[in-house]
C-alpha cells in the first residue's frame, strides 16, 4: 500500500478511545516501565494504558524506544564487564 | 566504571572533590554509550553518518545531558535506578535536539499551500498489479471520501496539525512550537481530529476493515 495512504488510514482508524492518557501522564511511567521492558517484560501486560498511548503516539513511542535502547546498552556493557 | 547504588550516585555527584569529577565522567560515559547505541541501531535517518560522526554526536549530547542531570539532582525521587532517571533526561534532551535539527526548515505555512493529499487515481498501491475496473472504482470513491473528509470535517488548525504530524512526520514538540501551544494540547487536538475523521468516514460506510481490505495488495 502507498506509504502516505497507509499512514493516513492507520492514523484515522487506529486511534484510542476516551480512556486515553496524555503524553505527560504516559511519560511519568517511562522510567520504571523501561527497566522492566529492557529485561524482556511486555508493556501491554504491565500498563495497558501506556501501551495504548504508545501505540497511537509516535513521539512517545520514539522516546520510550530510545530509553529502552539506552538501558539495553547498559545491560550489555554490564554483562561484558561481568564476564571479563 | 565504578558500580554505584542510587545513594552513591547522589553522594558522589553532590560532593565537590575528585569524587564528583569521577562520577561525572562515569555518568557521561554511560550516557554516551547508550545514546550511541540508539543512534547507530535505531535511527535509519542517521545511517549516512560515519561511526566517528555518530560518536561525536553522542558525546555532545551526553555532555549536555550530564550537566542537565547535575542541575536536577534534587528532583530525583528514587522511583527507578538513578541511571535510568539520568538516561530519561538524556533521551528528552537528545530527542528534542534531533527533532529540531531534522525539522528546522519546516514551516506550517507549507501545509495550506499543499494540493490534494492523496493520489486521486484508482490504483494507489505502489508497484501493485492492475486491479479490476470495479475495484479501481471502489478505491477511487474511497479516496475521494477520505480527501473530502479531511477538507470538510476538520477545522483548519486540526487539518494543519494532522497533515504536518501524520503525513509529514513533524514531531509534536516542533509542531506545538509553531502552533503556539503545548504538546499535550496538540495531542488532544489531533486525537479529536482523528476521531472526527473516523466517525465521518464510518457514517459513509467506510469501516476500518473495509478500507484496509480495499487497498490491500
Amino acid at each position: 500500500m502507498d506509504d502516505k495512504l497507509r499512514v493516513l488510514i492507520d492514523l484515522i482508524f487506529n486511534t484510542h478511545l476516551d480512556t486515553m492518557i496524555d503524553c505527560e501522564t504516559c511519560a511519568k511511567q517511562f522510567e520504571c516501565l523501561a527497566e522492566l521492558v529492557a529485561q524482556g517484560a511486555n508493556t501491554a501486560e504491565l500498563l495497558p494504558a501506556v501501551e495504548e498511548h504508545i501505540r497511537c503516539c509516535r513521539d512517545c513511542r520514539e522516546e520510550f524506544e530510545f530509553l529502552v535502547a539506552m538501558l539495553k546498552a547498559d545491560m550489555l556493557a554490564d554483562s561484558v564487564n561481568r564476564n571479563e | 566504571m565504578t558500580e554505584r547504588t542510587n545513594d552513591d550516585w547522589i553522594a558522589d555527584l553532590s560532593s565537590t572533590s575528585e569524587r564528583q569529577a569521577d562520577a561525572l565522567q562515569d555518568l557521561q560515559m554511560r550516557l554516551q554509550r547508550g545514546i550511541y547505541y540508539y543512534l547507530s541501531r535505531e535511527r535509519s535517518d542517521l545511517s549516512g553518518l560515519s561511526s566517528h560522526e555518530l560518536t561525536q554526536m553522542a558525546q555532545d549530547l551526553a555532555q549536555d545531558a550530564t550537566l542537565r542531570v547535575l542541575d536536577n539532582l534534587d528532583s530525583f525521587r528514587g522511583d527507578s535506578l538513578f541511571t535510568t532517571w539520568a538516561a530519561r533526561i538524556a533521551v528528552r534532551l537528545a530527542i528534542s535536539d534531533l527533532r529540531r535539527t531534522r525539522y528546522k526548515n519546516f514551516s506550517l505555512d507549507e501545509i495550506t499551500a499543499e494540493g490534494d493529499l492523496l493520489p486521486l487515481n484508482a490504483n494507489p498501491v505502489a508497484g501493485a498489479p492492475p486491479v479490476s475496473p470495479e475495484r479501481a472504482a471502489e478505491r477511487s470513491d474511497a479516496l475521494d471520501k477520505i480527501n473530502a473528509a479531511l477538507r470538510s470535517a476538520l477545522t483548519e488548525r486540526q487539518y494543519q496539525a494532522l497533515i504536518a504530524h501524520a503525513l509529514r512526520g513533524v514531531p509534536l514538540e516542533v509542531l506545538a512550537d509553531q502552533m503556539n501551544t503545548n504538546r499535550n494540547a496538540l495531542y488532544k487536538l489531533l486525537h479529536d481530529a482523528r476521531r472526527k475523521l473516523r466517525a465521518t468516514l464510518e457514517q459513509q460506510g467506510l469501516s476500518p476493515e473495509y478500507v484496509m481490505n480495499l487497498f490491500r495488495e
